[in-house]
């Protein structure tokens, strides 16, 4: 009897795991599609019927041409100084506010606070032709700061801050300001370093959507040594050949910082994002 | 850089005493202090582009962008008649009506799946999960090619046909597919986390009451992740109407408009062809729908809240 219990559980176990599996390997497939295609060569492109897996997986020819066909190290760079211009400015601006909703009593506080949540209203992409005009007369098309600027608003991270914020002990602000501390030293010395794990979990959402948006730096860089590496990916395809192994390089090369990044502090982020879901 | 400033003036202001009118000033306006810098980029950059957007939609403008003259309802009427634009907004219509049911129904049946911490499971977990840090941009050329008709591995695995991304009637399909995987990471967590924070008391209670597994999770469960629920279709819904990115990469609004979108035509008739009226137009077209999405979820979130 317990014995066929035991079988019974095990049975459902493989079951389960067949089930997963089953549904898994789709959702990741192209991920691995693109990355054993990275090994092809263009030879073995041509060949029919299409092979999954490549002859040679020490064939890093195409990841070589990821780097020499397009300055791809030039939009590294622009995408990690962009990424990094967005993340600071962002979080910075976001702990400022947050700090004054969490801790101070003025008359316009209600009003203002609905004013900047109100901008997760409007979705930004409703807002690239007239934000296109306005960076372009302030002279920032082709700059770090012209990709950058129009993200600096972040109000769902105010949001998240002020909401750790509120939950911080009471008694820190008092005990700080016994000790002669300002609101400035307090909230950058004492505050955030308390909400640290809300601070890096903000700042890899921010990381990561900043690192993949394409629509904005495509619109606003036209020169050659600005795009990003989202837009410059798509640059890859040659006019008179489709170089698909250098293509799903050059997909992978970019997959790269936001995926290792993602999978370093996932349970975090997990955490975050539920806490997120239920307040809304 | 304000806020330092005001910071600053406080504790100087301690020093004399705090009772001078100095002080008074400095800690009336000190909180707006801290909010401006915020409240500037969001009047800049989506505010002002925001009422510069509908007054743009009820004018003549030039290439320069400047307003010449009002017109009132003329674009709007001249964008009605416009076939591209009732196949673009059919297209997003489509495309949303679509995606966010497949992406509820997969990523549901996954995170419910997944919500015992089993042998193996986290490593499922990680692998599903990481596919949302994945960019649109790597995403959509990698479909590009996998579903490519003759160099890819798709159709000839599964021995299709289909041109995909070539032919006029699949290639909104393609489209489909793309964004509906690029949702999956992030709705699975999501999904995730709200079943693994359904009380194990409640669903045991029920299976002793002798319910099924599948009663168990209609009529237990999936009540109990409402909430979450809402917020996914809310959010998924917003994406979905403003698909764009894909459409650039893979097919530029084509073959013969089938995949144009919204945004995407807003895109093209305002920074490809300079038309910033019309550009407007469909981009307030496009906010109202948001709008009328969101006003929904609002209302559906409050009869819930009714019903409790």
């Amino acid at each position: 009897m317990k014995a066929q219990h035991g079988i019974r559980k095990k049975a459902r176990l493989a079951l389960w795991c067949a089930v997963c599996f089953c549904l898994a390997v789709p959702v990741v497939f192209p991920v691995m599609y693109a990355f054993l295609g990275s090994f092809r060569t263009a030879g073995e492109f041509s060949r029919l019927p299409p092979a999954l897996f490549p002859d040679s997986f020490l064939n890093f020819d195409s990841y070589v041409q990821v780097f020499t066909r397009v300055p791809m190290a030039r939009y590294f760079l622009n995408s990690l100084g962009t990424t990094a211009l967005v993340c600071a400015v962002k979080i910075c601006l976001s702990i400022l506010a947050a700090y004054a909703f969490a801790f101070f009593e003025f008359r316009l506080k209600d009003l203002l606070f609905v004013v900047i949540l109100g901008t997760m209203m409007l979705p930004a992409d409703t807002l690239i032709i007239t934000n296109y005009r306005t960076v372009s007369r302030m002279g920032l098309t082709n700059t770090w700061l012209g990709v950058a600027i129009v993200s600096f608003a972040g109000a769902s991270q105010m949001f998240m801050l002020r909401q750790a914020f509120v939950q911080a002990p009471r008694a820190l602000r008092d005990a700080a300001f016994m000790d002669g501390c300002g609101d400035m030293r307090f909230l950058w010395r004492i505050l955030v370093p308390v909400c640290r794990p809300v601070v890096i979990t903000l700042l890899m959402q921010a990381f990561v959507a900043q690192w993949n948006a394409y629509l904005w730096p495509l619109m606003v860089t036209d020169s050659d040594a600005m795009r990003t590496v989202q837009v410059g990916i798509t640059m890859l395809t040659g006019a008179e050949d489709a170089n698909y192994q250098v293509v799903l390089a050059g997909a992978c090369a970019a997959m790269v910082p936001p995926v290792v990044l993602f999978i370093t502090v996932r349970n975090r982020l997990t955490a975050s994002m539920t806490r997120g879901a239920v307040s809304d | 850089m304000f806020a330092g400033d005001a910071g600053m003036q406080t504790v100087t202001a301690k020093k004399d005493n705090g009772k001078t009118s100095m002080a008074r000033a400095g800690r009336l306006i000190k909180p707006y202090l801290f909010i401006l810098p915020i409240l500037v980029f969001a009047a800049g950059f989506v505010y002002y582009p925001f009422f510069k957007t509908f007054l743009y939609s009820f004018s003549t403008v030039n290439v320069m962008g400047e307003i010449t003259s009002f017109t009132g309802l003329d674009n709007y009427r001249y964008l009605f008649s416009r076939r591209e634009f009732g196949t673009a907004v059919s297209n997003t219509l489509r495309l949303t009506a679509m995606n966010v049911p497949l992406t509820m129904f997969f990523t549901l049946l996954l995170g419910r799946l997944l919500k015992e911490k089993r042998f193996l499971g986290g490593l499922f977990e990680t692998m599903i999960a990481a596919t949302m840090a994945v960019s649109m941009g790597s995403a959509a050329l990698t479909f590009r090619v996998m579903l490519n008709p003759t160099v890819g591995w798709i159709n000839s695995a599964l021995g299709l046909g289909v041109r995909w991304y070539e032919d006029r009637n699949t290639a909104l399909y393609g489209i489909l597919l793309l964004t509906v995987w690029m949702g999956i990471g992030f709705n699975f967590l999501l999904f995730l986390a709200a079943f693994r924070n359904v009380d194990r008391d409640v669903t045991d209670q029920a299976r002793l009451d002798g319910a099924g597994p599948v009663r168990v999770f209609l009529s237990v469960e999936l009540p109990l992740v409402s909430p979450t629920l809402l917020y996914a279709v809310c959010t998924n819904t917003i994406l979905a109407l403003m698909t764009s990115g894909p459409i650039m990469i893979l097919t530029r609004g084509g073959p013969s408009w089938s995949t144009t979108t919204l945004i995407y035509l807003m895109y093209t008739t305002g920074y490809g062809s300079g038309n910033y009226a019309m550009a407007a137009c469909v981009a307030a077209v496009t906010f109202l729908l948001t709008l009328a999405f969101t006003l929904a979820g609002l209302w559906a979130d409050g009869k819930r809240g009714d019903a409790r």
